[in-house]
């Protein structure tokens, strides 16, 4: 099967600036893509090249089995987007920015529209620009759902939706990959995508540092925790434990970072009268810093290494 | 429906500012038409111009025979204040249609529909071609009224002549902006400098007349051909036409080229 996107040797570079670097990256028809990395990393510029509103350095990309600059508008035709600084024309209500696009597009599913329309409770009477940042990204959600795109490309989709349409929004992803469509999202959020994601990228610094399962990525999560005995506990009992680093016992106060599964060091604990636990999850760059390093310029073979020490 | 295509919305977009450059255009060119007879029998223009000598040149009084409404209307509005008017209309109209879209960040969604980046320069182009008509078609309308109210004789076809390189010097100059903000999405520098240049071409038609090595680069400015001919008295030039289209055509292919390879703003 063509691969939603393929990209080969991408590069852009602007400048000084940082654009991305050599960039191979393949995302199979199908399937929820996160692609996530710190502010800066090249997210957008990587979608961006994507939809041919920049153009490569060098390297090649293809969307749907086409050359994102030669095939343009057939690429357009199949491909919903929502950009990561969303701005639509303000003078507009939601109902008539939504009638432009679709005139646009050539034809869209009236009913369709309508439907996500209600599920994502917009109310596209309203001119743009009076909308809250929230229901602005409703009406651009809208717009990019309600073509029904065999590629749906989300650049940091989820900012200011509320909790219920954020589970509204999941639902439609969800529904859009079991029609057997793809769906790309770039977030600096684990936390907000890890539950959506069949599969991750990883940027930093321009450059894609790996693709995973979430699944081996959730597993490999840092947790900060904090324990609070009913008294003085001795640190050695913890020290020994796997994937306990950072060991601080002090007055009866454990604090340690974890790496990967807790359950060791909770059944170990439960030997003690435990008063209270705080588990803090780490950012996702807290993540790319104890993963990947924090230079620039990570050689491939570190993160294997840091993979596999990981794993 | 106004938003069946770029062109419609950019239709939609300009339905104001066209409505009040017509407005503008039209009510100064009817007050002068209803004012013309009292303003004759005041002054003795012509001789008042011919006191005045070369300095009557800058103002672009250059050709008008102010003892008729149509000259009159020609020192007082055609020479100067009609095309800059028209040129600033459209040079300014014409900066924001892509860099305007980029700096409001809304080219992003516009160009992930499947419109290419050519049509959406030359839909956008066709709603300033129309907005320019539409002042001066009002224009006219309001200077024959004005005429019937003063009972002052003004041909129309002539008028419609003088329109006509209104349009036309005005887009030349609208296309000129395009150019230069479809190729830098500065939306500042294409006014500026569209502006300067308008203001520079203004001075070497003007003053060719009396300073002796203008004449030499009067041919370089769009003035020469715009009223060069004086068509409020001779009619439509079409070879003074032909110029101001051709100019426009270069800088529209210019705009077109230059956005189309161009990384757009993020």
């Amino acid at each position: 099967m063509t691969p939603a996107i393929e990209t080969r040797g991408l590069t852009k570079r602007y400048g000084r600036a940082r654009g991305i670097i050599d960039v191979d990256l393949v995302v199979e028809a199908g399937q929820i893509f996160g692609f996530l990395g710190p502010n800066g990393a090249g997210k957008s510029t990587t979608i961006r090249l994507l939809l041919d509103l920049i153009r490569p350095t060098s390297g090649e990309a293809s969307v749907l089995g086409m050359d994102v600059h030669r095939d343009r508008l057939a690429i357009d035709r199949r491909v919903g987007y929502v950009p990561g600084e969303l701005s639509l024309y303000g003078e507009l209500t939601g109902h008539q920015l939504l009638a432009y696009l679709a005139n646009l597009q050539g034809r869209v599913d009236a009913d369709y529209r309508d439907r996500l329309i209600e599920r994502l409770e917009l109310d596209p009477t309203r001119r743009i620009k009076s909308l809250s940042r929230g229901n602005k990204q409703k009406v651009g959600l809208v717009a990019a759902f309600m073509i029904r795109p065999d590629l749906l490309i989300l650049d940091e989709p989820t900012a200011g939706l509320d909790p219920f349409v954020q589970l509204e929004f999941e639902h439609l992803c969800e529904e859009a990959r079991d029609e057997g469509r793809t769906v790309f999202i770039s977030s600096h959020q684990l936390p907000e995508v890890e539950h959506l994601c069949d599969r991750v990228g990883i940027i930093r610094e321009g450059r894609l540092l790996a693709v995973e399962l979430i699944a081996d990525l959730k597993g490999r999560a840092l947790r900060r925790l904090e324990i609070h005995f009913a008294g003085p506990v001795n640190a050695d009992v913890f020290a020994g434990l796997p994937g306990v680093r950072d060991l601080v016992v002090r007055d009866g106060t454990l604090r340690c970072t974890v790496m990967g599964s807790i359950d060791a060091l909770i059944k170990t604990a439960a030997r003690f009268e435990v008063h209270d636990i705080h588990s803090i999850e780490t950012s996702l760059e807290e993540i790319f810093m104890a993963y990947y390093g924090s230079g620039g310029g990570t050689e491939p073979d570190a993160v294997r290494e840091a993979s596999h020490a990981a794993a | 429906m106004l938003l069946r295509n770029v062109f419609a919305k950019q239709v939609r977009d300009l339905r104001w500012p066209t409505f009040w450059v017509s407005l503008g255009c039209g009510a100064m060119t009817a007050y002068f038409a209803i004012l013309f007879p009292s303003y004759s029998k005041l002054f003795d223009l012509n001789s008042m111009l011919e006191k005045m000598g070369p300095a009557a040149k800058l103002l672009g009084a250059s050709m008008g025979d102010a003892s008729t409404l149509i000259g009159f209307l020609h020192i007082e509005l055609f020479s100067m204040i009609l095309p800059a008017g028209m040129a600033a209309f459209a040079a300014g109209v014409a900066s924001g249609f892509t860099a305007g879209e980029e700096s409001r960040g809304t080219i992003d969604v516009l160009l992930s529909y499947p419109i290419s980046r050519q049509r959406v320069v030359l839909e956008k182009w066709l709603a300033i071609c129309l907005a320019c008509v539409v002042a001066a078609v009002v224009l006219w309308v309001f200077a024959i009224g004005g005429a019937a109210i003063s009972a002052s004789a003004l041909p129309g076809d002539r008028l419609a002549a003088a329109l006509v390189m209104l349009v036309l010097i005005g887009l030349a100059f609208g296309a000129i902006s395009l150019a230069i903000s479809t190729a830098t999405g500065n939306r500042g520098a294409a006014i500026g400098v569209t502006i300067a240049l308008l203001v520079v071409m203004y001075l070497v038609d003007a003053l060719s007349a009396v300073v002796d090595g203008l004449a030499t680069i009067r041919p370089f400015s769009l003035f020469r051909y715009y009223m060069g001919d004086d068509p409020l008295r001779n009619g439509l030039n079409l070879g003074d036409a032909a110029v101001l289209a051709g100019v426009t055509v270069i800088f529209l292919v210019i705009a077109v080229m230059a956005f189309d390879r161009r990384d757009l703003a993020a």
